[in-house]
């Protein structure tokens, strides 16, 4: 039910199996798509960082769809949301929550912010400032928040996604790499190609799409591609391409800084969960292919660019200058 | 006064260093006087001092003070010894230990590491053997080693990895060293320093005093070697080194006649190329043979009776002796054809005559009557020399290193009165007994005997096989060889000296290391005569390659040689050398040890190159195959197996299956299976793709 049969002329998608996994993500990506149309590609790898457990980072332009998205994502998977505008005022406060003397007890209640929610929509993240967003980023890494001395846990799933403007924009605070790292994916929607744009011009308002969007998959759906994606093997091979890619952003003299070891994780998390998406239980080259743009650019820099955030020319140069045999 | 800081040299470096001065200075120090080896150590002990920072650099007085010294001795030891290799090498040394204690910036540190090169070679010119150059090649990688230390920078501290990579290098420069040797042409000095001028010459003599071969007789040195030509050699006792003739007697001493005043003087003249086979009945067995001698400071050589040499600067005299054109002041190697049974001179010239019947007209009264009455007693001169022999033989003779002093009536006394002799008492004193009665007769020296060594097969002849006999001559059968030493002690000559005197003390007390002495202990004497197996092929092989076997060497590979070939060659080489170092440069980078899945795919993508649907560096499998589906559908069936092939070894397509129990196991195709699929796969492509191979080469 795993393998690939490649005598079947699927002329795009070889690497597809069909099976239980594979119909559940065309289900939840068909549904998706009605509220952002044209964007499979990149609705699946949103639900591939989803389903390994990190929190996506959605950058783009004002208007590009990045909190559809967001919504369309939230609802599909049917776990409950909170969206966050982030302005340059927010404080952490209004993120992690609050107490509150209350008269009635007499004692400090703890109000919990909008963090203490399955996905947390953070809005236009680079517009508020570095102290807001360490708070948001340190309850990203921990999965827990500590609010005036009292540990607090937050639910499970817990993902985050964050949508940003282009850091070259007016009224950002850029992420630090550091905090860039945090995000196992980062995606760009780019414009919609023109049968889609076609589409959408002669469809209603936005807002209704977004409405339309049903849940497909639930908590437990999303839990078990996680627990099932950590069953996918990796072959030696496999693992020497994706350890000919790491060194390769480490010795090249193009990027600044090479993969971080959390990196390089985040690559093989990433990729096993695609090949599970996929209906595989083992990875293969094209997984490691497809979502390393998306893992990888936020994370690395090249030498000649100064304001950072755009590793993709040399990481698709890595894609072309790597080879998969030894 | 401005002062640049000193230069620190690591630590390292300065220890490497001042051990390939030790070690460049060791063997000179056998050759060099006391004083030298007394400063190098104290100049060794200066420098490190002045690392440690106990001692300071030598001032500027002190300097001169130095080289005004240096001067001193260098002259004063020259006008003792002349101006010779151990007064320039000295002067060297001394030039080169001092500077160590100068030895202030980096600059003077490579000074000193180049002085250390000049001085391993140095040590050539005392000794070419085969210990002499591997001890050279170590001096050279611990001098290597230096320089690595030297230069290790602060990212590369001090390593162990020094003396591997000094070993190393070394061992690269080893192909460019025997190109280089082989090649490269033997120019002629310039000027040079006259070699080894104080040694002494060794050997066989011109004159023989009873006495001086028994001198001879105690030293274990090697006198020569010799190798004999697809032909076996001969018996023990017939292996006479035949040397020089000696003719003049004056009732002491045999003296060979001189003609010129000198013998590189008596070469050039004319008549010693006389034709010489007009005197000479040639015998019909010849053998052929290389000798190597070892330098004795004379120009004779040593051959079997009749030898004729093969080479150009070899000459032979009326006695058939053979003579290099000069003394033989280094290892020499000869070749000469022996026609063994040869007779010579069957008319004996009267001037020859005179010469060998000639006695000093006093003295030795009793032996001559008594030689006169043995004459009378037989009928022909052979009869006369059989009964000499015989007296010898029956009466008591002793053949020993230590005879008895002899008074001043020397053959008298030795027949008569002490009756101990070596070779010599008794060739002399036949030869007297012969010419009383006026039988031409005269003594050779030479050597006799030799030991053999098997693992080479040659022959070794050491100076205490020298020996003394006697030529007669007989009517119509020439100058005839009688050794009377033969009578007395047939063992000396059928066994050797080393059986015929194993008991006498002296000879035993000086042969300490010889065949005698150890024979008895099996393995060592196998050891000591490997060694000299090895030896004498390193003398052969490379001391010996001078200009002329070069010359022969090229001709053989080259055919006509000309200055031009050879630069060519030597180009070509350097090119084929660099070559092969810029391969193994590239070659050393980490190569892909491709597993055999790998290499399949590999061969399965070059294949494909040849429709020009080559595998692109990062296109992964299933992209591939459908970059070769859509371009050519015909071969549709067989890409896609061979990449079902490659996914299956290389990323486990497995298959998951769940048992009774629930529990999920994995199964893979099994390797082997999926691997003789590949290559049955790649095969039937290889067959479908032999059409554009040959097109792509035709065209």
């Amino acid at each position: 039910m795993f393998s690939l049969n490649l005598d079947k002329r699927s002329d795009d998608r070889a690497e597809l199996v069909d099976n239980q996994f594979s119909r559940q993500v065309q289900t939840a990506v068909d549904e998706i798509s009605r509220a952002l149309l044209g964007k499979d590609h990149q609705i699946r790898l949103a639900l591939c960082c989803l389903f390994s457990g990190g929190h996506l980072l959605v950058e783009d332009l004002p208007g590009m769809g990045k909190t559809t998205l967001s919504y369309a994502l939230a609802k599909a998977l049917g776990l409950e949301y909170n969206r966050i505008q982030f302005t340059s005022d927010l404080l952490p406060a209004d993120i992690l929550g609050i107490s509150i003397y209350d008269q009635a007890n007499a004692q400090f209640t703890f109000h919990p912010g909008p963090i203490f929610n399955q996905v947390v929509l953070a809005d236009e993240i680079n517009r508020t400032t570095p102290k807001t967003q360490s708070a948001l980023l340190e309850a990203m890494e921990e999965r827990q928040v500590t609010v005036e001395g009292q540990t607090r846990k937050l639910p499970e799933p817990f993902f985050v996604i964050a949508t940003q403007n282009p850091a070259n924009l007016a009224g950002t605070y850029p992420l630090p790499e550091s905090q860039l790292d945090r995000f196992l994916m980062r995606l760009r929607l780019g414009y919609p190609d023109q049968r889609a744009e076609r589409e959408l011009l002669e469809m209603d308002t936005e807002w209704d799409k977004v409405e339309n969007v049903k849940q497909c998959l639930g908590k437990e759906e999303v839990i078990g591609f996680r627990r099932e994606s950590a069953n996918v093997n990796a072959s030696g091979p496999l693992l020497d391409y994706v350890q000919r890619l790491i060194a390769f952003t480490r010795s090249n003299d193009e990027f600044h800084f090479g993969l971080s070891p959390r990196g390089s994780l985040a690559l093989m998390r990433a990729a096993k969960t695609w090949a599970l998406m996929c209906g595989r239980n083992h990875v293969i080259p094209e997984d490691v292919q497809t979502i390393l743009p998306a893992v990888v650019e936020h994370r690395l820099r090249a030498v000649s660019d100064n304001d950072g955030h755009t590793g993709a020319s040399i990481v698709q140069r890595m894609l072309n200058e790597v080879d998969i045999l030894q | 006064m401005s002062k640049v800081a000193d230069y620190q040299i690591p630590r390292s470096a300065l220890g490497w260093m001042l051990l390939s001065v030790l070690l460049v200075m060791l063997p000179q120090s056998l050759h060099m006087p006391f004083w030298v080896t007394f400063l190098t150590l104290v100049c060794i002990a200066w420098r490190w001092l002045i690392f440690t920072g106990v001692a300071a650099y030598p001032g500027r007085l002190l300097r001169i003070a130095i080289v005004v010294f240096t001067m001193t001795l260098s002259v004063s030891q020259m006008r003792s010894s002349g101006i010779g290799l151990d007064s320039a090498a000295s002067l060297l040394a001394l030039g080169f230990v001092f500077k160590l204690i100068e030895m202030r910036h980096k600059r003077d540190v490579y000074v000193v590491i180049s002085l250390c090169f000049i001085m391993a070679m140095v040590n050539f010119l005392y000794s070419q053997s085969v210990v002499a150059t591997i001890y050279t090649a170590i001096v050279i990688i611990v001098i290597t080693c230096a320089m690595l230390a030297l230069n290790r920078s602060h990212l590369h501290p001090v390593g162990r990895g020094n003396l591997r990579l000094a070993t190393v290098m070394a061992l690269q420069a080893l192909p460019l060293t025997i190109v280089l040797f082989v090649m490269f042409p033997r120019i002629a000095p310039l000027w040079a320093v006259p070699m080894q001028n104080s040694s002494g010459t060794t050997g066989v003599s011109d004159e023989m005093t009873p006495g001086d071969l028994a001198q001879l007789g105690r030293s274990s040195e090697l006198a020569f070697r010799v190798q004999f030509e697809d032909s076996l050699a001969p018996l023990h006792q017939d292996l006479y080194w035949r040397g020089l003739v000696l003719e003049d007697f004056d009732g002491q001493t045999w003296r060979r006649t001189r003609r010129g005043s000198s013998y590189s003087e008596a070469a050039s003249l004319n008549d010693f190329r006389w034709n010489w086979e007009d005197r000479v009945r040639l015998g019909s067995q010849a053998l052929r043979y290389n000798v190597i001698i070892e330098p004795s400071n004379q120009p004779w050589l040593y051959g079997l009776h009749l030898a004729q040499p093969l080479n150009r600067e070899l000459y032979q005299s009326r006695n058939f002796e053979i003579f290099n054109n000069g003394v033989i002041s280094k290892r020499s190697s000869y070749d000469l054809i022996s026609y063994r049974g040869s007779a010579t001179d069957l008319i004996l010239l009267d001037s020859a005559r005179r010469r060998t019947t000639n006695l000093p007209g006093r003295g030795n009264e009793q032996s001559v009557a008594f030689a006169e009455r043995l004459r009378a007693g037989v009928q022909s001169d052979r009869d006369y020399v059989y009964a000499v022999l015989a007296h010898f033989q029956q009466n008591e003779f002793y053949y020993t290193l230590n005879p008895a002093l002899l008074g001043e009536q020397r053959v008298d006394d030795f027949l008569f009165n002490t009756r101990q002799g070596f070779c010599e008492h008794y060739a002399s004193s036949f030869a007297f007994l012969m010419r009383a009665v006026g039988i031409p007769a005269r003594v050779v020296v030479g050597y006799q005997g030799a030991e053999y060594n098997p693992y080479e097969d040659y022959m070794m002849v050491y100076q205490y096989n020298a020996h003394a006999w006697n030529e007669v001559w007989l009517e119509g059968e020439g100058w005839v060889r009688f050794d009377p030493t033969a009578a007395v002690s047939p063992e000396r000559i059928e066994q050797g000296v080393e059986a015929a005197l194993a008991d006498d003390p002296a000879f035993r007390e000086q042969s300490l290391f010889s065949a005698a002495r150890l024979g008895s202990l099996g393995w060592v004497n196998a050891l000591r005569l490997r060694l000299d197996a090895i030896e004498y092929e390193w003398n052969r092989r490379v001391v010996n390659y001078d200009e002329d076997v070069q010359s022969d060497f090229l001709a053989n590979v080259l055919g006509d040689v000309t200055d031009q070939k050879v630069l060519f060659v030597l180009i070509a080489l350097a090119f084929v050398a660099t070559g092969a170092i810029a391969l193994t440069v590239i070659s050393s980078e980490p190569r892909s040890r491709r597993s055999v899945a790998d290499s399949l795919y590999y061969q399965f993508g070059k294949e494909l190159d040849k429709i020009s649907l080559g595998r692109q560096r990062g296109e992964t499998p299933l992209r591939y195959r459908d970059r070769v589906c859509a371009a050519k559908p015909e071969l549709a069936q067989l890409v896609t197996e061979a990449t079902r092939c490659y996914m299956e070894l290389n990323y486990h397509t497995g298959v998951r299956k769940q048992d009774s129990a629930g529990q999920e196991s994995t199964t893979y195709g099994s390797n082997t299976d999926s691997l003789a699929e590949f290559r049955k796969v790649l095969t039937q492509l290889r067959f479908k793709l032999l059409p554009f191979g040959r097109l792509r080469r035709e065209a």
